[in-house]
């Protein structure tokens, strides 16, 4: 073949890979616009803006002075900051193992066609969709030292001095992420029941007949099978311990002290107490990185098994 | 990717003209009635906060935190659930909520699941930066850009309208996330046999994708009804007619700094967990629904 | 996308919200002269925020009092959530520039805020207008300007249950007791009440019960000093009562949600110190059946020191006014009628609409007393009445851009000394080392 045959060739080829690329990515933005579209303007503008906010001194009402680096400096030297940081990290730390073993414990669990398992997987979900308020009130009571349920039964076993839960500075975080854990699992459970749903029956059959007991099961057929899900709860559930807000605020608002204030209560207080927006707008920052660092990993692991 | 190749041991199972039966394990009675008892036991202490929430909607006010806690209400209370619908306008509330829900629900399935076979089947450059983006997006606190975004509403003349809510929510990142996760676990060789076929990338969404991920759309639908259901702070910034109002915000008016109406709030709490407990108990086979072997043999 | 793309685009959003937020920068010029050769006035609608409106009576019926005096103003109140859910949502009206035309400010913190905001009008004028008897307009003053008129005083007193006062065998405040005094009496009661499953006092869970006494009592007390000493005894006396059983422990109040009115309404306390704000409630609860049918009386709150107890001084205690300004983006015509209504507010006219209702407002003299008091309910006692109108009523929150962050640093002292996870001293120090480096003061 002559050059110019094979030049002309490689040109065709790649003037149709451009055209394909061309062609998918005209695809793929079809797909994606009528979500972009509203998520860019609703979404993603404001965000935008908060990156801007962090930069300057902004009180919600008047002009946003700018003022630079000053709110991140601060934020190194500020007590309340780091208390926050690391009630955080404590409390996440914690509630994602917890949280994930339970649902998916439950998930499996409730996977099988036992009678009533519809009413059992409910009341597993139950908990989600109960009142945050009516929850935080119910916990406390059953965490109250002098009357509650739980103390009662801890001293019944022979525990001579139980913890304070809520009332004390030491167990107020465990409490919470108990409350927090059983709060969450139904969610993640139907997620997970979501993504066992993905796992084609005759993988377990087949594995069944090779032999395999219910542990290697689970950690060849099922676990693997979970991936897309697993990554998905866990970025997730990652994202939302960073962010814990709701229950924290009405069941303990950051006490006794500051032993559970977290970031998100941190953010809340500065902007809206304090009215130092573009300090909380800083924060919010901080808190974006932080997580978005964890999620980037978590998708570069997460693609290099998929390969 | 999700392995699918159909191990030969099935092959020889086809084959075979005896089917072998997978030895089953002895579970005797009683084991299989503990484990019963141990699950009602499980589900009694997750239920108990919402059997709180009962007895306190058929107290009085005064009665309804004391300490040590009243586990069974001296006097019933019953004309609690008649007084939330006379006293409070409740129906209002109800239809306003539902709305919302169905409304915003629907949106996020649809435009979610859309987006996401974008991001899950099609490879264009760019691509899963930009889904990082959507996906940090959910890593930043609300309350963070709530102001600004509510001053950008209130320019698209959004604000104090339902709306803004339904603007809020539907194009959230949430869904596509979801949905492009268990897009992930459909083979691309289904999505490479139909585009064989002659389908679209539009009528393999449709025909295939969507088929295939009833449990996860009918996931994406409870959770996102839920949090549109029992969401607060949304309505609280954006819909401030009284004739606006959503079940969360309306039982919030029967709080005051001076003196709650815990009874009256805790009714309208049980009223309001009801229809999302039905829905999710109807709808099990939505959410558990075995997905028939892919047929990708030969 | 482009990175330098989203930069512009990230820059340009931010920037046109930062403009738009700057709607109400500077307060417009004030009118030279009301324009006095009008005949008759246009009609004009006034728009006022306002909270839980069908619990929370008194904008309603200030609203229509002030028509029934000025037929050609109507007040159009918004409805507003309660508690912290109302700056939640009067702070992002303001900031998008639909907040209403008169602006309650629930809380004196909110002032610093709004005023640096330039959120409000000068309203000097009206101020200056008002009768010497309105308490609390100097707290609305900041740099020789009045932003706000006060309409509404609350301050705290002492509640208490005469019933059970007489099942304990023990006197009725008489308005000499001292703090120590105050805790000598509860022990008392609760051995003498505890038959019917009562204690002798109920302290509830917020930092105002003990850290407002110890504020407004303290001599040289200073909230922003950075010092905080002088809350240590207010503290050990709490946490004594605490332990000797005279009043639920805060570990209690706060895990079992227990609520004051709840408290004092099904007599499980034979004292309480509260706001002047319950008053309302009770009379309502006792109305309606919710609360037990008692006699009670109020008294003043305890003392610091036997210095200004005893029908010859005044009693000191604390509270906040509640106030409203005006919106520098209320239209021109509309901020005479505005300044009219402020005026009333804070004049008899709002007053005596306020007493009517169990509210206790900013006025004081005779004739709100008389109103007051003519409320089906009330004690009639001679010491009731005098608790009502006698009292120094010290600021609770000083107002300064600093307050905020120093009640909330003193908040989260509060709740580690009283659950018992901290001791006293240690919680001041961190307090102080804290609001030294957040509010850098000290």
């Amino acid at each position: 073949m002559s050059i110019e045959v094979l030049l002309d060739r490689r040109q065709q080829a790649v003037r149709r890979r451009g055209r394909l690329r061309r062609h998918n990515a005209l695809v793929g933005w079809s797909f994606i616009l009528p979500n972009f579209v509203g998520f860019a303007i609703l979404t993603l503008l404001p965000v935008l803006a908060l990156f801007f906010l962090a930069f300057t001194g902004w009180n919600a009402f008047g002009n946003a002075p700018w003022v630079g680096s000053d709110n991140f400096t601060r934020m190194i030297s500020d007590r309340l900051f780091h208390e926050a940081l690391y009630n955080t990290v404590y409390y996440t730390a914690f509630h994602i193992p917890l949280t994930f073993a339970a649902s998916l414990g439950l998930a499996l669990l409730l996977n099988r066609k036992l009678r009533g398992v519809a009413f059992f997987r409910t009341a597993a979900f139950f908990p989600y969709i109960t009142s945050i308020v009516a929850i935080a009130v119910v916990w406390n009571m059953l965490f109250s030292p002098e009357f509650g349920p739980i103390n009662q039964f801890l001293q019944a076993l022979g525990v001579s001095d139980p913890p304070g839960w809520t009332s004390s500075t030491d167990w107020s975080m465990p409490a919470v992420i108990i409350v927090a854990t059983w709060r969450e699992m139904g969610y993640y459970m139907l997620l997970f029941l979501a993504g066992l749903q993905t796992i084609p029956a005759d993988l377990y059959e087949a594995a069944r007949v090779d032999g395999a007991g219910a542990w290697q099961r689970f950690w060849n057929v099922t676990l693997p099978g979970l991936r897309p899900t697993t990554f998905f709860v866990t970025v997730m559930l990652m994202i939302g311990s960073f962010k814990i807000f709701d229950l924290i605020l009405v069941m303990t608002n950051g006490g006794p002290g500051t032993s559970t204030v977290v970031l998100s209560q941190f953010i809340y207080r500065k902007a809206f107490v304090e009215n130092q927006f573009g300090y909380a707008s800083a924060a919010s920052i901080v808190l974006f990185l932080i997580c978005i660092t964890v999620t980037v990993v978590q998708f570069l692991v997460n693609k290099r098994r998929e390969a | 990717m999700a392995t699918t190749l159909v191990p030969s041991a099935s092959a020889g199972l086809v084959q075979a003209p005896v089917l072998r039966r997978p030895p089953r394990r002895r579970v005797g009675t009683v084991g299989r009635i503990l484990g019963y008892a141990a699950m009602i036991v499980a589900a009694a202490a997750v239920l108990l906060p919402f059997y709180w929430m009962v007895i306190s909607s058929l107290k009085t006010n005064n009665t309804v935190f004391t300490a040590p806690i009243q586990w069974v209400p001296e006097v019933f209370q019953w004309h609690n659930y008649v007084d939330i619908f006379t006293r409070a306008e409740m129906t209002t509330w109800l239809k306003n909520t539902l709305l919302l829900s169905v409304v915003v629900t629907f949106l996020q399935v649809l435009t979610g699941s859309f987006a996401a076979y974008g991001f899950s089947k099609v490879h264009f450059r760019g691509r899963d930066a930009l889904f990082l983006v959507y996906v940090g997006t959910i890593a930043v606190p609300w309350q963070a850009y709530m102001i600004p975004q509510f001053i950008l509403f209130s320019k698209l003349h959004l604000s104090n309208t339902l709306w803004a809510i339904i603007a809020l929510q539907a194009f959230g990142a949430f869904g596509v996330f979801l949905m492009r996760q268990f897009y992930e676990t459909v083979p691309e060789e289904l999505s490479e046999a139909a585009r064989l076929d002659g389908l679209s990338e539009y009528g393999i969404w449709r025909r295939i994708m969507l088929p295939l991920s009833v449990p996860a759309l009918a996931s994406l639908a409870l959770l996102t009804f839920v949090n549109t259901w029992n969401d607060y702070l949304g309505p609280l910034l954006y819909l401030r007619d009284r004739d606006l109002w959503t079940i969360q915000l309306g039982l919030r008016t029967f709080v005051t700094q001076y003196n709650t109406e815990f009874a009256l709030i805790m009714t309208g709490s049980v009223l309001s967990v009801l229809p999302v407990a039905i829905i999710f108990m109807l709808g099990q086979r939505y959410f558990v629904q075995g997905i028939a072997t892919t047929g990708i043999k030969g | 996308m482009k990175r330098s793309t989203l930069t512009a685009i990230g820059i340009a959003a931010a920037a046109s919200l930062a403009l738009a937020g700057c709607g109400g920068d500077s307060p417009p010029a004030e009118p030279d002269e009301p324009d006095t050769t009008m005949e008759a006035p246009e009609p004009v609608t006034l728009t006022m925020s306002g909270w839980s409106l069908n619990v929370t009576p008194e904008f309603r019926a200030l609203a229509d009092g002030f028509h029934a005096e000025n037929p050609d103003v109507t007040v159009e109140i918004v409805q507003y959530a309660d508690g912290n859910d109302y700056d939640t949502q009067i702070i992002p009206d303001l900031a998008a520039g639909t907040a209403p035309d008169i602006l309650v400010l629930k809380s004196l913190n909110k002032l610093w805020t709004f005023q640096s905001g330039g959120q409000l009008l000068d309203v000097s004028d009206v101020a200056a207008e008002l009768s010497d008897d309105v308490s609390g307009v100097d707290r609305y003053e900041i740099d020789g300007v009045t932003w706000a008129i006060p309409y509404r005083q609350d301050s705290w007193v002492l509640y208490y249950n005469k019933d059970l006062f007489d099942a304990a065998g023990v006197d009725y405040p008489d308005g000499t007791w001292t703090w120590d005094e105050y805790a000598a009496a509860a022990e008392v009661l609760t051995a003498g009440v505890s038959a019917q499953g009562a204690k002798g006092t109920y302290q509830h869970s917020w930092q105002s019960i003990v850290q407002g006494p110890a504020l407004a009592q303290t001599p040289g007390a200073d909230l922003l000093s950075g010092d905080y000493g002088y809350l240590k005894p207010y503290y050990e006396r709490a946490l004594a009562m605490q332990n000797a059983g005279a009043q639920e422990t805060y570990g209690t109040v706060t895990t079992s949600s227990l609520t004051y009115a709840a408290q004092f309404g099904t007599q499980k306390t034979a004292m309480l110190p509260m706001g002047s704000w319950y008053i309302a409630t009770i009379l309502q609860q006792q109305a309606s059946g919710e609360a037990d049918d008692f006699e009670w009386g109020i008294a003043p709150i305890p003392q610091f020191d036997d210095s200004t107890t005893g029908s010859d001084n005044v009693p000191v205690t604390w509270g906040d006014p509640t106030g409203a300004g005006i919106n520098p983006a209320i239209d021109e015509a509309k901020l005479d009628a505005a300044k009219r209504f402020l005026a009333w507010l804070a004049g008899e006219g709002g007053a005596t609409v306020l007493a009517g209702l169990g509210v206790t407002p900013a006025l004081s003299n005779d004739v709100v007393t008389d109103t007051f008091f003519a409320l089906a309910g009330l004690p009639t006692d001679e010491l009731s009445k005098w608790a009502f109108t006698t009292h120094d009523t010290r600021p609770e929150n000083p107002v300064s851009a600093e307050t905020a962050t120093v009640q909330g640093i003193l908040n989260d002292a509060h709740s580690a000394i009283m659950s018992g996870s901290v001791a006293v001293d240690d919680a001041i120090a961190e307090a102080e080392t804290r609001v030294a480096s957040e509010a850098g003061i000290g």
